[in-house]
């Protein structure tokens, strides 16, 4: 069974049709890529699925259950983590609190009382947010306010924040983008070695195909809010409709 | 008909000067990103120099000349010169706090210049208010209404006319559409922002002298409820369209005398629903058109967020150093509590008491704004609930005072509750105004009953009593007050501490992504509203008791505002931010009072301008003092040889 099964998803913003008839799944443990030029749709099909937005038509399943009416929250609690493509960071906090908070938000019910009686405070898990700090080899910037850090330090603090509330599912927006081949590389590099780790199954909208060759290994193509291909990842990308999709009619 | 004629007429000039403000604020709402909320200041300052030139023998021109051709452009291009240049950039919190520290500074200022009497009578721009030129569907219309009507004619065609064919109303439409866009076109939009502020300060100069005669008397307040009606009608058009904000404001002005017309006589509604008609119209537009809800999600992407606190003094010196201010804090608590206790005289223990109550209040607004980012400009009105709960449940029900607190508290959070269920979606400027306009419906109409704040007449509290022990006595009750303040800072202490508190730092710092985390946003604002509020509640309900008997006035929406900047001046990150804003505002007051009358003004003056730092020292003034001390501590303690 699918651990994410999106079928026939449609949305539209007033007259334009952002989505139309889309299907994508993503099995337990599996690596998929999201290609396909600038405005094809690839983030409003991630809104739909983390509940930032709601699909016109269609249907969402994790693990079998319906979500496409759940909140982004609720879609997270049950396991669906996210990065952003433009980089969304809790101001003035460090990475190590980054990470303090989602893994106490996800261990603590978050009810008010029990922090009245001191009890809000969820066991021992600075060993974990310690272990991922060097896992992501952002230990020496730890402490450093988010704001003074870079663009490829900031991708990872995102990656990291996701992580740490062991996700089943990964949603990754364009991980690389602002970033340079080095950071790139750092990224891919500490992407693929959380995955060998945790078998965090990921959805990968990306542009460097590089990076898609390397972590996943079957894409879908959208274009123009239309799934034109899908398939393994060599197969589709060397598809002619999807060159044209991205180079356009080539003599 | 005749009879709908003649309730509508009497509201054109009420109308007129709504719009003429309106105007005013979208444009520059529109080009510089900044919501002037100072905007009745200036307007207050153009009537009251106008006032004091008249009254001084000059003839109406040149008053006219002074206080709206030249001193309001004047005071608009020093506004925008040496502060609102600065902060155009800036989170929406900074540029709040700003224009609001300048709406309570800049009155006073003018107060201190020209004096703080009464001032009856204010002189007409034009035609005599004496006079009755014609009537309209048996309406006289007087010298007062008929100018207004007419200069605001005169002034909106003028206004057209130059937008639509010369090149300077060109650029203005232009930067109105979009000011980036005006700077790629390679036009120096500085050049037009200062015609567009010098514009909207000459509306602002001239709505005030047209609005002033229309009072029996100047008042500062009648201009921030001025201000707050131009806001309903600037939202008419989701504050972007002028011609909407214009007929916004005349409707609003037409529509506000028809309900005096119509509602029946003698009741609380007619009396208080027609001059609260602009805020109820507001708070509606904010929570149920679409259009202007949708804005706020679409602000500035270049606008930065919420700028990070820098650390607090406490946690610069390390360990050994916070243990030692630890132990010094102690130390000043329990010298301040014995000698409160014992040698410090009974008027002034009665003065410290209610910086206790006060500070109770100001930690609602440390829980919200420094500790959640959301502004909310109706606190007092929090505390009013609370006082008066207290009061109705102590003389209608004989329940104990001490219950009643507990139970204002209680009150207090659940209209939080309802306030913040609609304004959840809002966030920001919308939250804030939304606040602002309940509290002035609150004052207006909620408090107006005999069953709340019974109108000007107020109600009672006793001081409360439990079995064998009594509060009546001063110092008994500062006990009280004492131990209660305690309670509410360990609350948020707690909070702040919990896995709460984190939840509103990460959403402080991104909803977006404190959502995707799996933080339930709703949830979490709607609880820390309710606390909030319950804070409030509880500190109005002591500081009524205290007193013995409060009315609507001790809780205006007025004083939300001053709240408001007080806290962000001392510090509005911490606790103890609190206290010392609790303290310093009583103590302030009181020593004021020795001083002659006149210098009473110095109190929003001084608070005015310390929330105008706020862009500089968003930590608060007395905390940004804290740790520049500390930090000459540490460097000394570092390197001693290095000072010897």
């Amino acid at each position: 069974m699918a651990l994410l099964d999106a079928a026939g998803i449609s949305k539209r913003f007033g007259g334009i049709v952002a989505l139309e008839d889309v299907s994508v799944a993503v099995a337990p443990g599996e690596a998929v890529g999201l290609v396909g030029p600038n405005g094809a749709g690839k983030t409003t099909l991630f809104d739909c699925l983390d509940g930032v937005r709601h699909p016109d038509a269609g249907e969402v399943r994790f693990e079998g259950r319906r979500i496409d009416r759940l909140a982004l929250f609720e879609r997270a609690r049950l396991g669906i983590g996210r990065t952003f493509q433009r980089l969304e960071l809790f101001a003035g906090m460090s990475p190590r609190e980054h990470l303090l908070v989602a893994d106490r938000v996800h261990r603590a019910d978050g009810r008010l009382w029990r922090d009245l009686i001191g009890r809000g405070r969820a066991g021992a898990t600075v060993g974990r947010v310690e272990e991922l700090l060097g896992e992501l080899g952002l230990a020496d910037v730890a402490d450093d306010p988010i704001e003074t850090l870079s663009q490829g330090h900031g991708r990872l603090v995102e990656l990291g924040r996701a992580l740490v509330q062991d996700p089943l599912l990964l949603l990754l927006d364009e991980p690389s983008s602002g970033l340079d081949t080095s950071e790139t590389a750092a990224f891919a590099k500490v992407l693929l070695a959380a995955r060998a780790r945790r078998q965090t199954a990921v959805l990968l909208v990306e542009h460097d195909l590089a990076l898609v060759r390397m972590v996943v290994e079957r894409a879908y193509v959208l274009d123009f809010g239309k799934l034109i291909a899908s398939g393994p990842v060599d197969e589709v990308l060397a598809d002619a409709a999807v060159r044209r999709a991205y180079l356009g009619d080539l003599p | 008909m005749t009879q709908f004629l003649s309730y509508a007429i009497p509201g054109l000039p009420y109308g007129c000067v709504f719009a003429l403000m309106a105007v005013g604020l979208v444009l520059t709402y529109q080009t510089s990103g900044v919501f002037n909320l100072a905007y009745g200041a200036q307007a207050y300052a153009s009537a009251l120099i106008f006032y004091v030139c008249v009254n001084a023998g000059w003839p109406n021109w040149a008053g006219f000349l002074a206080a709206v051709v030249v001193g309001a452009p004047l005071l608009g291009l020093a506004m925008d010169r040496f502060l609102y240049r600065f902060i155009r950039s800036a989170p929406v919190l900074v540029k709040l706090v700003s224009a609001l520290g300048m709406l309570i500074a800049i009155p006073s200022v003018l107060q201190l210049i020209f004096g703080s009497g009464q001032r009856l009578a204010p002189p007409s721009l034009w035609l005599p208010p004496g006079s009755v030129y014609f009537h309209v569907a048996g309406d006289a219309i007087n010298g007062t209404e008929l100018s207004t009507v007419i200069v605001t004619l005169a002034v909106v065609l003028l206004l057209s006319i130059m937008s639509h064919f010369t090149q300077i109303g060109l650029r203005m439409r232009a930067m109105a559409e979009s000011p980036r866009m005006v700077q790629l076109a390679g036009v120096n939009s500085e050049r037009v922002g200062v015609a567009i502020w010098i514009l909207s300060s000459f509306l602002a100069g001239l709505a005030g002298v047209l609005l002033a005669p229309l009072f029996a008397d100047l008042q500062a307040l009648n201009f921030t409820d001025l201000l707050v009606a131009a806001i309903a009608a600037a939202a008419v058009g989701s504050l972007t369209s002028l011609p909407f904000a214009f007929w916004g404001g005349i409707g609003l002005g037409v529509i506000q005398e028809l309900l005096g017309g119509y509602l029946p006589s003698g009741t609380v509604l007619s009396s208080g629903l027609r001059p609260a008609l602009p805020f109820a119209v507001l708070l509606a537009l904010l929570l149920l058109l679409p259009g202007l809800r949708e804005r706020w999600f679409h602000t500035d992407p270049l606008a930065g967020c919420d700028p990070p606190p820098p650390p607090m003094a406490a946690t610069i010196g390390g360990y050994g150093l916070e243990r030692l201010l630890r132990v010094v804090g102690c130390l000043v608590l329990v010298v301040f509590f014995v000698s409160c206790l014992t040698w410090v005289p009974a008027n002034w223990t009665f003065t410290l008491t209610q910086g206790l109550a006060y500070s109770i209040v100001f930690l609602s607004i440390v829980l919200l704004t420094g500790m959640s980012g959301q502004i909310s400009l109706c606190q007092a009105s929090f505390a009013g609930i609370g006082a008066f709960t207290c009061a109705q449940l102590a003389t209608h029900f004989g329940i104990s005072v001490l219950v009643g607190i507990v139970a204002g508290g209680a009150v207090a959070a659940l209209v939080g509750v309802v306030v913040a269920l609609p304004a959840l979606r809002l966030g920001g400027l919308a939250l804030a105004l939304a606040t602002l306009a309940f509290g002035l419906l609150a004052d207006n109409v909620g408090f107006q009953f005999s069953w709340s704040g019974n109108g000007d007449s107020g109600v009672n509290i006793p001081r409360p009593q439990l079995g064998s022990i009594n509060f009546t006595s001063g110092k008994a009750f500062f006990v009280l007050a004492f131990l209660a303040l305690g309670v509410c800072a360990a609350v948020v202490v707690a909070i702040r501490r919990g896995t709460t508190g984190r939840e509103l730092a990460a959403m402080r710092g991104s909803e977006l992504a404190a959502a995707s985390i799996g933080v339930n946003l709703t949830r979490l604002k709607i609880t820390v509203f309710a606390v909030a509020a319950a804070l409030a509640g509880v500190g109005g309900a002591i500081f009524g008791s205290l007193q013995g008997a409060v009315s609507p006035n001790d809780f205006n929406s007025f004083l939300s505002l001053v709240f408001m900047v007080v806290v962000v001046t001392t510090g509005v990150y911490t606790v103890e931010g609190a206290i010392e804003a609790g303290m310093a505002y009583v103590i302030l007051y009181q020593v004021l009072d020795y001083l002659p009358s006149q210098w009473s003004n110095l109190f929003p003056i001084l608070f005015g301008l310390g929330a105008v730092t706020y862009a500089l020292h968003p930590e608060g003034l007395v905390e940004w003092q804290k740790r520049r001390v500390i930090e000459r501590l540490v460097a000394w303690r570092g390197n001693p040889q290095v000072v010897a």
